[in-house]
């Protein structure tokens, strides 16, 4: 997989210095190693939806303008629902959602055979916390712990529930502010399948959702940036936030009990290592929390990319599946600058194969061989 | 006919035959695109609640009247209700009106006056102003960075210190929560209540105040027995301005009060606001009762402002035995 | 005596009330001011800001000159419909609206300020991105407008209905149709009431974010074309701001600066056009 990588890159590499990034035609790559990238007609394309991952799709679509500068992608995060709503309508060529549709949605959209869903990165969740004296992975937390929390059972931080899985830390006399999503997110979403996978007790009152009913007194903000300053701002505050705020903020976050019981810091490995444990995840089985294996991640999951399998516009859609297949494979390396993990191979290739679906006017789109 | 000022004053057989013709069509052309203008606001304000409507049938039917009255607000298993918002809303609104409607009136009575201190008027009048340039989501950063930390650390103990034998300042403070939403609202409000009740005051005609001050009144007196009462339905309409501002005020308010859907007397525990359910929810709601839901939701705002608005309108109407906003 | 002292003292004190509230109400916006300056000056003193358009994470520089364009056009048209259109009602309010449907319009408005800025974005979604099957500029400005309207339109009623009627009925009885006495002499008498309405709205409108959701979506390409998803500086404040990557939030710091500049420029320079109109 490295060597494939390896060789496109170089790929990539001369093609940019034969192209040149301001030019208005770009010459055909059809020489070079078994799958080049193909050459994407002129186009302005749409997309819209989740915030989980526009780091990495903003990232992705400039370097593909600076490759491709015949085709501009612009990508707005204005949610997940917001995403699939307007595919659904019809005003953007691609949603992006961290959850793929659900069956209502689906039937809004003409039906699951009309919807083509490719899972397009991958990412996991940290707790982060706000204690003085307690350093990055200092604070171990297991699933009963954090549903504790979560669920106002556990309300102080030197409550013995807490300190029999930290024995070596000193946690403070300190009430704890728990702070959550207010707006409504994959985020928590992911989060929120977690909880329900390993404690029944959230199952049954909470339940998984964009949207949650939390418990009394605990605080909301709005997105993921808002979550993560509330709690550097506020002593004894402790919420779920995306890796990538957490990191490039320098926050503290929690060492969590996996499925194997070992305590892991959140990474894109661990994320990369929880994903390879589910080869068969498609848009109707998505879930990937609480994966086995020693360095998986618990609360990890893909996010997801959604268009139409007809393509009215023929030239739109060939662009569109180009850039979407630059972007599962050649694209994947700018997930990694923004702390997402790279789709595993087989995740590549399922998203190929579906990508490979895509026609117009009856033709295939996608033209390129193998996977 | 309408009686417009006009019809009063130039009787018609004044007018001479010749140019009879020519002023009825140019008023008649003006008149009939003055009634147009009109009648489009009517549309707009007919597809507006249209846009509203239609989407939230699915929650009115589901939840009814209960809605209104219900403190749940559970996506997952689909069981709304717009109490606490609806608090919130009304809480936070109240207090920005009530930090803001004294000193905005304060200020224009100020900047209203002339003679003297002339230099210092214009730029005083324009810098208040300006607080209306800045984006409310500024504010909302400003709020979310600068005012929490000191809410929660200075200015909320230290009413809970002087004032915390009323219900309304008990409890710990987190810097978020009603009070501090409601101190970013009357900042929002300010520049309107200011600039409004300012162009409403100077227009009192300084005969009328010379008269007042020539009598021995003080100019205490003067403004409260002259200046007020002639600028009384202007001021009313200012206040009118700014309540309906600040109901609908979504993003400042969204970064300060807490986002959590329950019901305090204590001014420092946190809330929720109609606008920000929606706005919060959403992009993200999925299904058309919970979409449902959040369109209701607008439509109680807009219910809301309504209700409001009559009973200004009640008030103003005891009063003045007349129409309002008539000088 | 005696109550000549309290009199006396009660005006003292009042006057006294009256220079604090000046002062706490001319407290805010310097606060504000000198905080977005602060925050807003190093993004905005990076080379390409204005020329630029943005950059993602990773890749230095970038600038926001889409959103630039983009406000002034979406706010421009935005105006363009609201201020003639607001200034006819409110003509049409204090000329001939003594009367029911008068109330009614009046009432409307009032209803419509408060409303939830959200609102005007799923009014102009409606009317304007799911008719058409696309996100525009120009529903952008359908909302922006008719959030403005109430504004201007009581703005200008207020204004027109302080004009004595003694100008008026000089306007008539030296015989000129109604429709000149106001459009020449009423209203330029009102000007500084009107302008300060529009103005006011204008700068409400440059600052709105929710209505742009749903209508602009935003763009970081360089657009101009109103037909097509256009950026705004609004929208990239609410977007970066509490961003973890700092040049993006400098990014955005540096746009709420230039925003609050453009406004306050263009009060400075209406402020001018109508005192130079007055004398």
């Amino acid at each position: 997989m490295k060597r494939f990588f390896v060789g496109s890159t170089a790929i990539a590499a001369l093609l940019l210095a034969a192209c040149g990034s301001n030019n208005g035609t770009a010459t055909n790559p059809s020489t070079g190693a078994a799958n080049p990238i193909p050459v994407p007609p002129a186009a302005a394309l749409t997309g819209a939806g989740a915030t989980f991952p526009a780091p990495f799709y903003d990232a992705a679509r400039f370097a593909y303008n600076q490759k491709f500068s015949q085709v501009t992608v612009n990508y707005q995060a204005v949610g997940s629902g917001a995403g699939i709503q307007q595919l659904t309508k019809k005003t953007v060529d691609f949603g992006a959602s961290d959850v793929p549709m659900n069956a209502t949605e689906l039937t809004n959209a003409g039906g699951a055979g009309s919807v083509v869903e490719i899972a397009s990165t991958l990412g996991t969740e940290g707790l982060a916390y706000n204690l003085q004296g307690v350093a990055n992975g200092q604070l171990k937390l297991t699933p009963d712990t954090i549903a504790g929390i979560f669920l106002r059972h556990i309300t102080n931080w030197n409550d013995p529930a807490l300190a029999a899985d930290n024995s070596g830390v000193s946690l403070p006399n300190q009430p704890i502010t728990v702070v959550h999503r207010s707006d409504g997110s994959g985020t928590t979403y992911i989060f929120s399948d977690y909880m329900s996978t390993v404690n029944a007790e959230w199952k049954t009152k909470i339940g998984k959702g964009k949207s949650l009913s939390w418990p009394a007194g605990e605080q909301g903000a709005s997105g993921n940036a808002a979550v993560a300053t509330t709690i550097k701002n506020t002593p004894g505050a402790i919420g779920y936030v995306e890796l990538a705020y957490i990191l490039q903020t320098n926050m503290t976050q929690a060492s969590l009990k996996n499925h194997d019981g070992q305590f892991v810091i959140p990474s894109a490995e661990g994320a990369t290592a929880a994903a390879t444990q589910f080869p068969d995840v498609t848009p109707g089985q998505f879930s990937i929390v609480d994966a086995p294996g020693k360095a998986s991640a618990p609360i990890t999951g893909y996010s997801w990319l959604m268009l139409y399998k007809d393509q009215a516009d023929k030239t739109k859609g060939t662009a569109l599946v180009d850039f979407l297949y630059w972007l599962v494979k050649d694209g994947q390396q700018y997930a990694v600058t923004v702390h997402y993990a790279k789709l595993p191979a087989n995740m590549v290739s399922n998203d190929v194969t579906s990508l490979k679906t895509v026609t117009s006017g009856g033709s295939t789109l996608l033209t390129v061989s193998g996977s | 006919m309408s009686r417009g000022t006009a019809d009063r004053v130039v009787p018609a057989p004044l007018v001479a035959i010749g140019r009879r013709r020519r002023l009825n069509t140019g008023d008649q052309i003006f008149r009939g695109l003055a009634y147009v203008a009109a009648i489009l606001v009517f549309v707009i304000a007919f597809i507006l609640v249209l846009a509203l409507l239609l989407p939230a049938l699915p929650s009115i039917t589901r939840f009814g009247l209960g809605f209104i009255v219900s403190r749940v607000w559970d996506p997952v298993h689909e069981h709304f209700g717009a109490l606490p918002a609806i608090y919130g809303t009304l809480v936070t609104s109240a207090i920005g009106i009530v930090l803001a409607f004294p000193i905005g009136l304060g200020a224009a009575l100020f900047l209203a006056e002339e003679g003297g201190l002339r230099m210092i008027r214009g730029p005083l009048s324009f810098a208040i102003e300006l607080l209306a340039a800045i984006p409310s989501v500024v504010i909302g950063l400003w709020a979310f960075f600068t005012l929490t930390p000191l809410m929660r650390a200075n200015i909320d103990p230290f009413l809970n210190h002087v004032f915390g034998f009323l219900p309304l300042f008990r409890g710990t403070a987190s810097g978020y929560g009603y009070l501090t939403a409601g101190v970013v609202l009357a900042i929002m409000v300010l520049p309107i209540m200011t600039a409004l009740s300012r162009d409403v005051i100077a227009a009192v005609p300084r005969a009328l105040r010379e008269a007042s001050l020539a009598l021995g009144a003080t100019r205490a007196e003067t403004i409260w027995s002259v200046v007020l009462p002639y600028a009384r339905v202007g001021i009313t309409g200012a206040i009118l301005l700014s309540l309906g501002r600040a109901l609908g005020e979504t993003i400042a308010v969204t970064m300060v009060i807490g986002n959590s859907p329950n019901i305090s007397a204590s001014l420092f525990s946190l809330g929720y606001t109609l606008p920000s359910v929606i706005a919060n929810e959403f992009t993200e709601a999925v299904g058309n009762v919970y979409q449902g839901a959040l369109f209701e939701l607008a439509l109680i705002l807009v219910v809301i402002t309504v209700l409001v608005n009559v009973f200004a309108r009640l008030l103003i109407w005891r009063f003045k035995g007349s129409e309002p906003a008539s000088a | 005596m005696n109550r000549l002292w309290v009199r006396i003292a009660l005006d003292r004190l009042v006057v006294g009330l009256i220079a604090v509230c000046v002062t706490i109400a001319a407290i805010p916006v310097v606060i504000l001011f000198v905080f977005v300056l602060i925050k807003g000056l190093p993004g905005m003193l990076t080379p390409g800001f204005f020329t630029d358009t943005p950059h993602p994470i990773g890749v230095p520089g970038g600038g926001v000159v889409n959103a630039i364009v983009g406000t002034l056009i979406i706010v421009g048209l935005a105006s363009a419909f609201a201020v003639p259109f607001g200034t006819m009602i409110g003509i049409f309010l204090s000329e001939y609206g003594r009367n029911q449907l008068g109330n009614a319009v009046r009432f409307i408005s009032d209803v419509l300020t408060g409303l939830p800025s959200i609102a005007f974005g799923i009014f102009g979604y409606t009317v304007l991105v799911a008719t058409v099957g696309h996100f525009s500029a120009l529903s952008a400005s359908l909302a922006l407008g008719v959030l403005m309207l109430p504004v201007i339109l009581r703005a200008t009623e207020t204004a027109l209905v302080l004009v004595p009627g003694s100008l008026r009925e000089a306007g008539l009885a030296l015989g000129a149709p109604r429709w000149r006495v106001t459009l020449e002499i009423i209203v330029p008498a009102a000007l500084g009431g009107i302008v300060t309405g529009a103005l006011l709205s204008m700068a409400r409108a440059a600052g709105e974010t929710a209505p742009l959701l749903f209508t602009a979506l935003g763009n970081d390409f360089f657009s101009t074309n109103p037909l097509r998803p256009m950026g705004a500086l609004a929208l990239t404040v609410f977007h970066n701001a509490l961003s973890p990557y700092p040049n993006l939030q400098d990014q955005a710091w540096a746009a709420a600066l230039l925003l609050v500049m453009l406004v306050a420029v263009t009060n400075i320079l209406a402020r001018i056009y109508v005192r130079r109109i007055q004398h």
